[in-house]
């Protein structure tokens, strides 16, 4: 295809294809951190350990009752059984009464 | 953000501890999640370079709000995406003004790409029997299918030549495999696939496999390798500053064809029987490597002569990676060593085969076990430090333990076969080149390449033209 200047014209398609997903809900929010259980996640690096340290004793004087389900308990986020663990996380959280969860760390 | 989307998912609230830098990637991930809302918590610079002071300075007066805010408060819905079908029309215009706006829409590596109209995808598609519609597999980070359509639309860009297209189908479901880990593809070490083909299409594509096989050149090689960044870009989604925080960075690899001429005569495997697939089939292997060195002037006339030298540098170009060793993904390190054809010769003239190759460098290629532990511990921060702990749970082999010496000697991968060794470049220089494997983010995987029936005939026809 040319234009009236004998330039050519082209007419391209898109070179992505259909996202799988949509945006989906997040899982309802709490009313409250006290008396309630939180899951800590970890993929093993950059001082997730110490940062979870941090903020326990934190939250754990702002709320009462918080408590904590220690990363040791998963496992790693990121290493070669991520799929396996991520898939087992909703039965996990069940057996651990589970309400809420702090992953890290994105770095 | 892979486990925080599992968790809300699950409908368990979560909140995301993302350094400064990668606030940007996070929520780019997020989008691909299907979770474009997830809630970060921001820890501000990167802990990795912090004192225990300002990281606590820093945890405790922006993070802590941040989570509980995260945890308590709901954010906004994330609106629908709205975007273009497979074969909408785009944009109309020359080819300068199309190669604008590609890159103004982020479409492009920065090259001029060959505007794909319909009538050159349609050129590529003529090359495969497959439905233009059919889904390979779904990819992370942005969660698009994988199509033959995008292949073919992708391969156009590149400057492919459409009878590359049964190349790029094999690539693209490689690229779909598990097993190599493509939603890592934007990890901070940055590094890049290498394309290893065999095969009798190395011929009757053009493909080089002689000297300067990893140089740009040769359309074959160069297009094809083109083609492999720019299906990561617009359908895996990583982009620089948004999904792929590469560091550095490199730009894409040209395709390595093995020297199969050469490999027939010394009665070597190529690299594809790693796979148990056959010599003689056509075939694409890839993997990810964050970097390696050459090794000039290898000199000698006996394997006994030739094989410190290379054993040595292979070690060399063998560090941190050593995390993929011993980490968080045990046994993952899978070294690449290309030899150029007349070392591969000479090693083999002494009846010497391939594996032992790979055995030599497992029992040479190796450093004191607390040299060994460094790069786990001080050196990375990695959580596994001990060696002798591992060898204890079982999770790593025995010989990384044969004594409690922190001086002993002790591999960089599990076992012989973790070591990887093609064939190609120079004929006649007796050089080589090894590269740094990024363990199970890029983990080797071999595809055949599937011909569509009267490929000799299309090919003949796609020759004339």
């Amino acid at each position: 295809m040319t234009n009236s200047t004998g330039e050519r014209r082209y007419q391209v398609v898109w070179p992505r294809s259909k996202r799988q997903l949509q945006p989906r809900p997040l899982a309802p929010r709490l009313d409250t951190l006290a008396g309630k259980t939180i899951a800590q996640l970890w993929d093993y690096v950059y001082r997730g350990d110490e940062v979870f340290e941090l903020l326990e004793p934190q939250l754990e004087a702002r709320y009462p009752g918080v408590r904590f389900v220690s990363w040791r308990e998963f496992g790693t986020t990121h290493g070669a059984e991520e799929r396996e663990l991520l898939a087992s996380l909703p039965q996990r959280f069940r057996e651990l009464g589970v309400d809420a969860a702090i992953s890290g760390m994105g770095c | 953000m892979r486990a925080s989307a599992a968790c809300e998912l699950a409908g368990v609230p979560t909140s995301s501890l993302v350094c400064e830098g990668f606030i940007g990637q996070a929520g780019t991930t997020s989008a691909g999640l299907g979770l474009p809302n997830l809630p970060l918590a921001l820890v501000p610079g990167h802990v990795g370079n912090q004192s225990d002071e300002e990281m606590k300075q820093n945890v405790l007066g922006v993070t802590l709000d941040a989570v509980v805010s995260n945890l308590l408060e709901a954010p906004e819905d994330a609106p629908p995406f709205d975007e273009p079908s497979p074969r909408e029309i785009v944009f109309e215009g020359s080819f300068e003004e199309v190669n604008r706006h590609f890159t103004e829409c982020e479409w492009s590596d920065g090259l001029p790409i060959v505007p794909p109209t319909v009538e050159k995808v349609e050129e590529f598609l003529a090359f495969t029997d497959r439905d233009p519609d059919e889904v390979l597999g779904v990819i992370l980070a942005d969660n698009r299918s994988v199509t033959i359509w995008s292949i073919a639309v992708n391969g156009v860009m590149a400057g492919c030549r459409p009878e590359y297209m049964p190349v790029l189908v094999a690539l693209a479901e490689a690229m779909a495999d598990p097993e190599y880990g493509v939603e890592h593809s934007g990890n901070t070490p940055g590094a890049e696939t290498l394309i290893t083909l065999n095969g009798p299409i190395i011929k009757q594509l053009g493909f080089n496999y002689e000297q300067g096989v990893l140089r740009d050149g040769f359309q074959a090689n160069s297009s094809v390798g083109r083609f492999w960044r720019l299906y990561l870009r617009n359908v895996a989604g990583f982009l620089p500053h948004k999904n792929d925080k590469a560091t550095f960075g490199n730009t894409w690899r040209v395709v390595l064809a093995e020297n199969e001429d050469v490999l027939a005569a010394i009665g070597w495997p190529p690299t594809s029987a790693e796979f148990g697939l056959e010599a003689g089939d056509n075939t694409v292997t890839i993997a990810r490597y964050t970097g390696g060195d050459m090794m000039a002037s290898v000199y000698g006339d006996t394997p006994e002569r030739v094989l410190p030298y290379i054993a040595d540098a292979v070690l060399k170009q063998n560090t941190w990676q050593l995390i993929f060793t011993v980490g968080k993904s045990m046994g993952s390190l899978r070294p690449l060593l290309v030899l150029s054809p007349i070392l591969a010769q000479t090693i083999a003239k002494a009846g010497w085969s391939k594996q032992d190759v790979k055995q030599y460098l497992f029992d040479n290629a190796r450093l004191p076990a607390w040299e060994f532990e460094r790069y786990l511990g001080d050196w990375t921060d990695h959580v596994i430090r001990s060696l002798e702990a591992e060898v204890n749970l079982g999770r790593i082999p025995r010989v990384f333990l044969e004594s409690d010496d922190p001086n002993r000697l002790v591999p960089i991968v599990f076992e012989p076969d973790d070591f990887m060794i093609a064939v190609a470049g120079d004929p006649l220089r007796n050089n080589a080149i090894t590269f740094a494997h990024n363990g199970r983010l890029g983990y080797p995987v071999a595809k055949r390449i599937e011909l569509p029936a009267g490929w000799e005939a299309r090919l003949a026809e796609a020759r004339a033209r």
